[in-house]
Protein backbone atom coordinates (compact mmCIF):
# COMPACT_ATOMS: atom_id res chain seq x y z
CA UNK A 1 0.00 0.00 0.00
CA UNK A 2 2.84 2.41 0.86
CA UNK A 3 4.59 1.70 -2.46
CA UNK A 4 1.37 2.41 -4.33
CA UNK A 5 0.88 5.62 -2.31
CA UNK A 6 4.43 6.73 -3.14
CA UNK A 7 3.98 5.96 -6.85
CA UNK A 8 0.78 8.01 -6.91
CA UNK A 9 2.92 11.14 -6.54
CA UNK A 10 4.10 10.46 -10.11
CA UNK A 11 0.71 9.52 -11.55
CA UNK A 12 1.09 12.26 -14.19
CA UNK A 13 4.73 11.48 -14.97
CA UNK A 14 3.95 10.09 -18.43
CA UNK A 15 0.90 12.23 -19.23
CA UNK A 16 0.06 11.91 -22.94
CA UNK A 17 -2.76 12.66 -25.37
CA UNK A 18 -3.43 8.95 -26.07
CA UNK A 19 -4.27 7.71 -22.56
CA UNK A 20 -3.78 10.86 -20.44
CA UNK A 21 -2.89 9.54 -16.92
CA UNK A 22 -3.42 5.88 -17.90
CA UNK A 23 0.23 4.79 -17.89
CA UNK A 24 0.95 6.53 -14.57
CA UNK A 25 -2.19 5.01 -13.08
CA UNK A 26 -1.03 1.52 -14.06
CA UNK A 27 2.42 2.08 -12.52
CA UNK A 28 0.82 3.35 -9.29
CA UNK A 29 -1.71 0.54 -8.91
CA UNK A 30 0.72 -2.27 -9.81
CA UNK A 31 1.95 -3.05 -6.25
CA UNK A 32 -1.68 -3.68 -5.23
CA UNK A 33 -2.14 -6.22 -8.04
CA UNK A 34 0.93 -8.39 -7.43
CA UNK A 35 -0.90 -10.88 -5.21
CA UNK A 36 -3.75 -11.53 -7.64
CA UNK A 37 -4.30 -15.27 -8.36
CA UNK A 38 -1.37 -16.52 -10.45
CA UNK A 39 0.97 -13.82 -9.14
CA UNK A 40 3.04 -11.40 -11.23
CA UNK A 41 2.86 -12.44 -14.87
CA UNK A 42 -0.29 -14.51 -14.33
CA UNK A 43 -3.38 -14.06 -16.49
CA UNK A 44 -5.31 -12.09 -13.82
CA UNK A 45 -2.34 -9.78 -13.26
CA UNK A 46 -1.82 -9.10 -16.98
CA UNK A 47 -5.51 -8.48 -17.60
CA UNK A 48 -5.63 -6.09 -14.64
CA UNK A 49 -2.52 -4.26 -15.88
CA UNK A 50 -4.01 -3.97 -19.36
CA UNK A 51 -7.14 -2.35 -17.92
CA UNK A 52 -5.09 -0.16 -15.57
CA UNK A 53 -3.08 1.32 -18.46
CA UNK A 54 -6.19 2.32 -20.44
CA UNK A 55 -7.37 5.92 -20.87
CA UNK A 56 -7.75 7.57 -17.47
CA UNK A 57 -7.91 11.16 -16.28
CA UNK A 58 -9.02 12.64 -13.00
CA UNK A 59 -7.75 15.02 -10.36
CA UNK A 60 -4.23 13.74 -9.53
CA UNK A 61 -4.74 14.01 -5.76
CA UNK A 62 -7.98 11.99 -5.86
CA UNK A 63 -6.69 9.42 -8.37
CA UNK A 64 -5.91 7.12 -5.43
CA UNK A 65 -9.58 6.92 -4.50
CA UNK A 66 -10.47 5.53 -7.94
CA UNK A 67 -7.37 3.35 -8.25
CA UNK A 68 -7.74 1.91 -4.74
CA UNK A 69 -11.34 1.00 -5.54
CA UNK A 70 -10.31 -0.57 -8.86
CA UNK A 71 -7.54 -2.62 -7.18
CA UNK A 72 -10.02 -3.87 -4.56
CA UNK A 73 -12.49 -4.77 -7.32
CA UNK A 74 -9.76 -6.75 -9.12
CA UNK A 75 -9.13 -8.70 -5.91
CA UNK A 76 -12.82 -9.43 -5.25
CA UNK A 77 -13.27 -10.95 -8.71
CA UNK A 78 -15.50 -8.27 -10.22
CA UNK A 79 -15.90 -8.78 -13.97
CA UNK A 80 -13.45 -6.91 -16.22
CA UNK A 81 -16.18 -4.94 -18.04
CA UNK A 82 -17.59 -3.81 -14.71
CA UNK A 83 -14.15 -2.63 -13.53
CA UNK A 84 -13.69 -0.65 -16.74
CA UNK A 85 -17.09 0.94 -16.13
CA UNK A 86 -16.16 1.75 -12.52
CA UNK A 87 -13.01 3.58 -13.70
CA UNK A 88 -14.97 5.41 -16.31
CA UNK A 89 -17.76 6.44 -13.94
CA UNK A 90 -15.40 7.65 -11.20
CA UNK A 91 -12.99 9.82 -13.16
CA UNK A 92 -15.43 12.64 -14.02
CA UNK A 93 -16.90 13.27 -10.55
CA UNK A 94 -13.51 12.89 -8.84
CA UNK A 95 -11.98 15.34 -11.29
CA UNK A 96 -14.74 17.84 -10.64
CA UNK A 97 -14.56 17.49 -6.84
CA UNK A 98 -10.76 17.71 -6.82
CA UNK A 99 -10.69 20.75 -9.10
CA UNK A 100 -13.19 22.55 -6.90
CA UNK A 101 -11.56 21.63 -3.57
CA UNK A 102 -7.90 21.95 -4.55
CA UNK A 103 -7.38 24.22 -7.57
CA UNK A 104 -10.28 26.59 -6.83
CA UNK A 105 -10.08 26.29 -3.03
CA UNK A 106 -6.97 25.14 -1.18
CA UNK A 107 -4.36 26.45 -3.63
CA UNK A 108 -5.51 30.08 -4.00
CA UNK A 109 -6.33 30.25 -0.26
CA UNK A 110 -2.83 29.03 0.72
CA UNK A 111 -1.26 31.26 -1.93
CA UNK A 112 -3.13 34.36 -0.74
CA UNK A 113 -2.22 33.54 2.86
CA UNK A 114 1.46 33.14 1.98
CA UNK A 115 1.59 36.30 -0.13
CA UNK A 116 -0.17 38.29 2.63
CA UNK A 117 2.39 37.18 5.22
CA UNK A 118 5.25 38.14 2.88
CA UNK A 119 3.66 41.56 2.40
CA UNK A 120 3.33 41.93 6.17
CA UNK A 121 7.10 41.50 6.55
CA UNK A 122 7.26 37.76 7.27
CA UNK A 123 8.80 36.36 4.04
CA UNK A 124 10.05 33.01 5.35
CA UNK A 125 6.89 32.42 7.39
CA UNK A 126 4.81 33.26 4.31
CA UNK A 127 6.52 30.65 2.15
CA UNK A 128 6.42 28.01 4.90
CA UNK A 129 2.75 28.67 5.73
CA UNK A 130 1.89 28.42 2.02
CA UNK A 131 3.66 25.07 1.66
CA UNK A 132 2.44 23.76 5.03
CA UNK A 133 -1.21 24.75 4.62
CA UNK A 134 -1.47 23.51 1.05
CA UNK A 135 0.35 20.23 1.61
CA UNK A 136 -1.67 19.43 4.73
CA UNK A 137 -4.72 19.33 2.44
CA UNK A 138 -2.80 17.73 -0.42
CA UNK A 139 -1.26 14.84 1.55
CA UNK A 140 -4.45 14.33 3.54
CA UNK A 141 -6.49 13.89 0.35
CA UNK A 142 -3.91 11.59 -1.27
CA UNK A 143 -3.53 9.15 1.62
CA UNK A 144 -7.21 9.26 2.60
CA UNK A 145 -8.15 8.63 -1.04
CA UNK A 146 -6.08 5.51 -1.61
CA UNK A 147 -7.00 4.00 1.77
CA UNK A 148 -10.71 4.72 1.35
CA UNK A 149 -10.80 3.44 -2.23
CA UNK A 150 -9.09 0.22 -1.17
CA UNK A 151 -11.50 -0.19 1.78
CA UNK A 152 -14.76 0.56 -0.06
CA UNK A 153 -14.07 -1.03 -3.46
CA UNK A 154 -17.05 -0.74 -5.82
CA UNK A 155 -18.99 1.20 -3.13
CA UNK A 156 -16.42 4.02 -3.29
CA UNK A 157 -18.98 6.63 -4.40
CA UNK A 158 -20.22 6.68 -0.78
CA UNK A 159 -16.98 8.44 0.19
CA UNK A 160 -17.96 11.51 -1.80
CA UNK A 161 -21.25 12.04 0.01
CA UNK A 162 -19.68 13.16 3.30
CA UNK A 163 -20.65 16.63 4.71
CA UNK A 164 -17.02 17.81 4.51
CA UNK A 165 -17.05 17.40 0.73
CA UNK A 166 -20.37 19.20 0.38
CA UNK A 167 -19.12 22.09 2.52
CA UNK A 168 -15.87 22.28 0.58
CA UNK A 169 -17.61 22.21 -2.80
CA UNK A 170 -19.96 25.01 -1.76
CA UNK A 171 -17.54 27.39 -0.02
CA UNK A 172 -14.06 26.71 -1.50
CA UNK A 173 -14.44 29.32 -4.28
CA UNK A 174 -15.95 32.11 -2.18
CA UNK A 175 -13.39 31.66 0.63
CA UNK A 176 -10.59 31.72 -1.97
CA UNK A 177 -12.01 34.95 -3.43
CA UNK A 178 -12.14 36.42 0.10
CA UNK A 179 -8.49 35.43 0.73
CA UNK A 180 -7.30 36.81 -2.63
CA UNK A 181 -9.23 40.03 -2.00
CA UNK A 182 -7.59 40.36 1.42
CA UNK A 183 -4.11 39.87 -0.05
CA UNK A 184 -4.47 42.39 -2.89
CA UNK A 185 -4.23 45.71 -0.93
CA UNK A 186 -1.45 44.33 1.30
CA UNK A 187 0.64 43.23 -1.69
CA UNK A 188 -0.07 46.45 -3.59
CA UNK A 189 1.27 48.54 -0.69
CA UNK A 190 4.29 46.23 -0.21
CA UNK A 191 5.27 46.20 -3.89
CA UNK A 192 4.97 49.98 -4.29
CA UNK A 193 6.61 50.90 -0.96
CA UNK A 194 9.72 52.30 -2.68
CA UNK A 195 7.80 54.24 -5.36
CA UNK A 196 7.30 58.00 -5.58
CA UNK A 197 3.69 59.26 -5.46
CA UNK A 198 3.36 59.64 -9.25
CA UNK A 199 4.57 56.06 -9.77
CA UNK A 200 2.01 54.83 -7.22
CA UNK A 201 -0.72 56.71 -9.09
CA UNK A 202 0.61 55.11 -12.29
CA UNK A 203 0.30 51.63 -10.76
CA UNK A 204 -3.30 52.39 -9.72
CA UNK A 205 -4.09 53.51 -13.27
CA UNK A 206 -2.56 50.36 -14.76
CA UNK A 207 -4.57 48.24 -12.30
CA UNK A 208 -7.86 49.83 -13.45
CA UNK A 209 -7.09 49.58 -17.20
CA UNK A 210 -5.44 46.17 -16.73
CA UNK A 211 -8.45 44.75 -14.86
CA UNK A 212 -10.77 45.78 -17.72
CA UNK A 213 -8.47 44.31 -20.37
CA UNK A 214 -7.59 41.20 -18.33
CA UNK A 215 -11.19 40.02 -18.18
CA UNK A 216 -11.22 39.98 -21.96
CA UNK A 217 -7.64 38.97 -22.86
CA UNK A 218 -6.54 36.57 -20.08
CA UNK A 219 -9.14 33.85 -20.80
CA UNK A 220 -8.00 33.85 -24.44
CA UNK A 221 -4.21 34.25 -24.18
CA UNK A 222 -3.40 33.41 -20.56
CA UNK A 223 -1.89 35.71 -17.94
CA UNK A 224 1.74 35.17 -19.02
CA UNK A 225 1.19 36.42 -22.56
CA UNK A 226 -1.02 39.23 -21.29
CA UNK A 227 1.72 40.44 -18.93
CA UNK A 228 4.43 39.93 -21.53
CA UNK A 229 2.42 41.94 -24.09
CA UNK A 230 2.03 44.82 -21.62
CA UNK A 231 5.79 44.88 -20.92
CA UNK A 232 6.74 44.72 -24.62
CA UNK A 233 4.29 47.54 -25.45
CA UNK A 234 5.75 49.65 -22.64
CA UNK A 235 9.30 49.09 -23.89
CA UNK A 236 8.25 49.89 -27.47
CA UNK A 237 6.42 52.99 -26.27
CA UNK A 238 9.50 54.09 -24.36
CA UNK A 239 11.67 53.57 -27.45
CA UNK A 240 9.32 55.49 -29.76
CA UNK A 241 8.54 58.36 -27.36
CA UNK A 242 11.71 58.81 -25.33
CA UNK B 1 27.47 34.12 -12.72
CA UNK B 2 29.67 31.41 -11.22
CA UNK B 3 29.44 27.81 -12.39
CA UNK B 4 28.46 26.59 -8.92
CA UNK B 5 25.55 29.06 -8.89
CA UNK B 6 24.47 27.92 -12.37
CA UNK B 7 24.68 24.28 -11.27
CA UNK B 8 22.59 24.99 -8.15
CA UNK B 9 20.00 26.92 -10.18
CA UNK B 10 19.73 24.03 -12.65
CA UNK B 11 19.35 21.53 -9.80
CA UNK B 12 16.63 23.66 -8.21
CA UNK B 13 14.92 24.07 -11.62
CA UNK B 14 14.89 20.30 -12.04
CA UNK B 15 12.94 19.95 -8.79
CA UNK B 16 10.68 22.87 -9.73
CA UNK B 17 10.04 21.68 -13.30
CA UNK B 18 9.19 18.11 -12.27
CA UNK B 19 7.00 19.29 -9.41
CA UNK B 20 4.74 21.27 -11.77
CA UNK B 21 2.96 18.20 -13.18
CA UNK B 22 5.04 15.03 -13.22
CA UNK B 23 6.36 14.40 -9.75
CA UNK B 24 4.92 15.43 -6.42
CA UNK B 25 2.94 18.59 -7.07
CA UNK B 26 3.98 19.81 -3.63
CA UNK B 27 3.81 23.35 -5.09
CA UNK B 28 7.58 23.86 -5.17
CA UNK B 29 6.78 24.99 -8.71
CA UNK B 30 4.77 27.96 -7.46
CA UNK B 31 6.74 31.17 -7.96
CA UNK B 32 6.19 32.08 -4.30
CA UNK B 33 8.54 29.17 -3.50
CA UNK B 34 10.69 28.95 -6.66
CA UNK B 35 11.53 32.70 -6.74
CA UNK B 36 12.89 33.18 -3.20
CA UNK B 37 14.94 29.96 -3.32
CA UNK B 38 16.46 31.04 -6.67
CA UNK B 39 17.13 34.46 -5.14
CA UNK B 40 18.80 32.82 -2.15
CA UNK B 41 21.05 30.76 -4.46
CA UNK B 42 21.94 33.97 -6.31
CA UNK B 43 22.67 35.80 -3.05
CA UNK B 44 19.69 38.17 -3.34
CA UNK B 45 16.69 36.55 -1.61
CA UNK B 46 14.79 39.85 -1.33
CA UNK B 47 14.67 40.35 -5.09
CA UNK B 48 13.86 36.67 -5.58
CA UNK B 49 10.95 37.09 -3.18
CA UNK B 50 9.66 40.16 -5.02
CA UNK B 51 9.86 38.36 -8.37
CA UNK B 52 8.15 35.35 -6.78
CA UNK B 53 5.28 37.38 -5.31
CA UNK B 54 4.61 39.26 -8.58
CA UNK B 55 4.60 36.02 -10.57
CA UNK B 56 2.39 34.41 -7.91
CA UNK B 57 -0.18 37.11 -8.68
CA UNK B 58 -0.05 36.07 -12.35
CA UNK B 59 -0.17 32.37 -11.38
CA UNK B 60 -3.41 32.85 -9.41
CA UNK B 61 -5.11 32.91 -12.79
CA UNK B 62 -4.03 29.31 -13.53
CA UNK B 63 -6.70 26.64 -13.04
CA UNK B 64 -5.03 23.37 -14.11
CA UNK B 65 -8.32 21.64 -14.92
CA UNK B 66 -8.43 18.43 -16.93
CA UNK B 67 -5.98 18.43 -19.82
CA UNK B 68 -5.34 22.19 -19.60
CA UNK B 69 -1.88 23.54 -20.41
CA UNK B 70 -0.51 26.47 -18.49
CA UNK B 71 2.54 28.67 -18.16
CA UNK B 72 5.45 27.29 -16.13
CA UNK B 73 5.79 30.18 -13.68
CA UNK B 74 8.24 28.24 -11.47
CA UNK B 75 10.96 28.05 -14.13
CA UNK B 76 10.01 31.63 -15.04
CA UNK B 77 10.66 32.69 -11.44
CA UNK B 78 14.17 31.19 -11.55
CA UNK B 79 15.00 33.07 -14.77
CA UNK B 80 13.32 36.24 -13.44
CA UNK B 81 15.34 36.16 -10.23
CA UNK B 82 18.52 35.62 -12.28
CA UNK B 83 17.65 38.69 -14.38
CA UNK B 84 16.62 41.02 -11.55
CA UNK B 85 19.05 39.83 -8.85
CA UNK B 86 21.56 42.43 -7.71
CA UNK B 87 19.75 45.42 -9.28
CA UNK B 88 19.03 48.23 -6.82
CA UNK B 89 15.44 48.62 -5.57
CA UNK B 90 12.77 47.72 -8.10
CA UNK B 91 14.89 48.72 -11.12
CA UNK B 92 15.42 45.15 -12.27
CA UNK B 93 11.92 43.95 -11.44
CA UNK B 94 10.16 44.96 -14.67
CA UNK B 95 12.74 43.38 -16.96
CA UNK B 96 13.08 40.39 -14.63
CA UNK B 97 9.35 39.74 -14.82
CA UNK B 98 9.48 40.24 -18.60
CA UNK B 99 12.09 37.48 -18.93
CA UNK B 100 10.18 35.35 -16.40
CA UNK B 101 6.92 35.58 -18.36
CA UNK B 102 8.69 34.73 -21.61
CA UNK B 103 10.29 31.67 -19.97
CA UNK B 104 6.95 30.70 -18.41
CA UNK B 105 5.39 30.76 -21.87
CA UNK B 106 8.27 28.71 -23.28
CA UNK B 107 7.61 26.29 -20.44
CA UNK B 108 4.00 25.98 -21.57
CA UNK B 109 5.10 25.19 -25.14
CA UNK B 110 7.69 22.70 -23.89
CA UNK B 111 5.04 20.83 -21.85
CA UNK B 112 3.04 20.43 -25.06
CA UNK B 113 6.12 19.05 -26.84
CA UNK B 114 6.77 16.55 -24.03
CA UNK B 115 3.15 15.37 -24.08
CA UNK B 116 3.29 14.91 -27.85
CA UNK B 117 6.49 12.87 -27.52
CA UNK B 118 4.88 10.75 -24.78
CA UNK B 119 1.86 10.19 -27.05
CA UNK B 120 4.07 9.00 -29.92
CA UNK B 121 5.85 6.67 -27.50
CA UNK B 122 2.52 5.22 -26.30
CA UNK B 123 1.36 4.71 -29.91
CA UNK B 124 4.55 2.77 -30.69
CA UNK B 125 3.98 0.48 -27.69
CA UNK B 126 0.26 -0.15 -28.23
CA UNK B 127 0.66 -3.91 -28.80
CA UNK B 128 2.61 -4.50 -25.57
CA UNK B 129 0.20 -2.26 -23.63
CA UNK B 130 -2.77 -4.27 -24.85
CA UNK B 131 -1.01 -7.39 -23.57
CA UNK B 132 -0.62 -5.80 -20.10
CA UNK B 133 3.18 -5.95 -20.25
CA UNK B 134 4.51 -4.30 -17.08
CA UNK B 135 8.02 -3.72 -18.42
CA UNK B 136 6.60 -1.68 -21.30
CA UNK B 137 4.36 0.30 -18.95
CA UNK B 138 7.26 1.05 -16.58
CA UNK B 139 9.54 1.98 -19.50
CA UNK B 140 6.98 4.41 -20.89
CA UNK B 141 6.55 6.00 -17.48
CA UNK B 142 10.25 6.52 -16.84
CA UNK B 143 10.83 7.89 -20.33
CA UNK B 144 8.00 10.37 -19.69
CA UNK B 145 9.62 11.49 -16.43
CA UNK B 146 13.01 11.74 -18.14
CA UNK B 147 11.57 13.90 -20.94
CA UNK B 148 10.07 16.25 -18.36
CA UNK B 149 13.40 16.48 -16.53
CA UNK B 150 15.20 17.35 -19.77
CA UNK B 151 12.46 19.88 -20.54
CA UNK B 152 12.96 21.61 -17.17
CA UNK B 153 16.72 21.81 -17.62
CA UNK B 154 16.49 23.02 -21.24
CA UNK B 155 13.93 25.74 -20.46
CA UNK B 156 16.01 26.90 -17.48
CA UNK B 157 19.18 26.98 -19.59
CA UNK B 158 17.39 29.20 -22.13
CA UNK B 159 16.09 31.34 -19.25
CA UNK B 160 19.55 31.82 -17.77
CA UNK B 161 20.98 32.74 -21.19
CA UNK B 162 18.19 35.29 -21.62
CA UNK B 163 18.88 36.65 -18.14
CA UNK B 164 22.57 36.98 -18.95
CA UNK B 165 21.81 38.75 -22.24
CA UNK B 166 19.36 41.20 -20.68
CA UNK B 167 21.68 42.04 -17.78
CA UNK B 168 24.64 42.57 -20.09
CA UNK B 169 23.17 44.29 -23.13
CA UNK B 170 19.83 45.81 -22.09
CA UNK B 171 19.63 49.38 -23.44
CA UNK B 172 16.82 50.26 -20.99
CA UNK B 173 17.52 53.45 -19.05
CA UNK B 174 16.57 54.37 -15.49
CA UNK B 175 13.23 56.03 -16.26
CA UNK B 176 12.19 53.27 -18.62
CA UNK B 177 13.12 50.60 -16.04
CA UNK B 178 10.90 52.31 -13.46
CA UNK B 179 8.06 52.63 -16.01
CA UNK B 180 8.28 48.92 -16.89
CA UNK B 181 8.20 48.03 -13.18
CA UNK B 182 5.11 50.23 -12.67
CA UNK B 183 3.30 48.57 -15.58
CA UNK B 184 4.37 45.07 -14.49
CA UNK B 185 3.16 45.49 -10.92
CA UNK B 186 -0.11 47.07 -12.10
CA UNK B 187 -0.81 44.28 -14.59
CA UNK B 188 0.04 41.60 -11.99
CA UNK B 189 -2.40 43.11 -9.48
CA UNK B 190 -5.08 43.43 -12.18
CA UNK B 191 -4.60 39.78 -13.20
CA UNK B 192 -4.87 38.61 -9.58
CA UNK B 193 -8.05 40.67 -9.15
CA UNK B 194 -9.52 39.05 -12.25
CA UNK B 195 -8.57 35.63 -10.87
CA UNK B 196 -10.35 36.51 -7.63
CA UNK B 197 -13.46 37.41 -9.62
CA UNK B 198 -13.32 34.07 -11.39
CA UNK B 199 -12.94 32.20 -8.10
CA UNK B 200 -15.98 33.99 -6.70
CA UNK B 201 -17.85 32.98 -9.88
CA UNK B 202 -18.83 36.64 -10.52
CA UNK B 203 -22.46 37.63 -9.85
CA UNK B 204 -23.36 37.58 -6.16
CA UNK B 205 -20.06 35.90 -5.38
CA UNK B 206 -18.26 39.15 -6.17
CA UNK B 207 -19.24 40.22 -2.65
CA UNK B 208 -16.69 37.77 -1.24
CA UNK B 209 -13.87 39.39 -3.22
CA UNK B 210 -15.06 42.87 -2.27
CA UNK B 211 -15.27 41.84 1.40
CA UNK B 212 -11.69 40.56 1.20
CA UNK B 213 -10.43 43.79 -0.35
CA UNK B 214 -12.27 45.78 2.34
CA UNK B 215 -10.78 43.60 5.11
CA UNK B 216 -7.26 43.95 3.66
CA UNK B 217 -7.63 47.71 3.39
CA UNK B 218 -8.96 47.91 6.95
CA UNK B 219 -5.97 45.86 8.14
CA UNK B 220 -3.62 48.35 6.49
CA UNK B 221 -5.42 51.32 8.06
CA UNK B 222 -5.62 49.85 11.57
CA UNK B 223 -2.11 48.31 11.68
Amino acid sequence: MLTAAARLFAVQGSWNYERLQGIGAAVAIEPLLRDLPGGVGGEAYRSAMRRAAEFFNTHPYLAGLALGAVARAEHTGVAGKQIERLRSILKGPLGSVGDRLVWVGALPIASALGVSLVALGRPLVGVLVFLGAFNAVHLGIRFWGLGTGWRLGVSVARALSTPAFHFGMKYAGPIAALAVGFALPLVAVWLTAGFALNAKIGVAGVVVVGAILARWIVPRLGAARFGLGAIVLTLLGGAIWP
Amino acid sequence: MEWTVIALLLAWSLAVGLDLVSLGQFMLARPLVAGPVAGWILGDPATGMMVGVILELFALEVLPLGAARYADYGLGAVAGAATAGGSPGVLGIGLGIGVALLVAWLGDLSIYAVRRANSADVKRCRGALDAGDMNTITGLHFRGLLRDAVRALAVTAVGLLLAHGVRRWSPVGLEEAVLVSVVTIGVALATAGTAGLRLSRGGRGIGWLAAGVAAGTLWLVVW
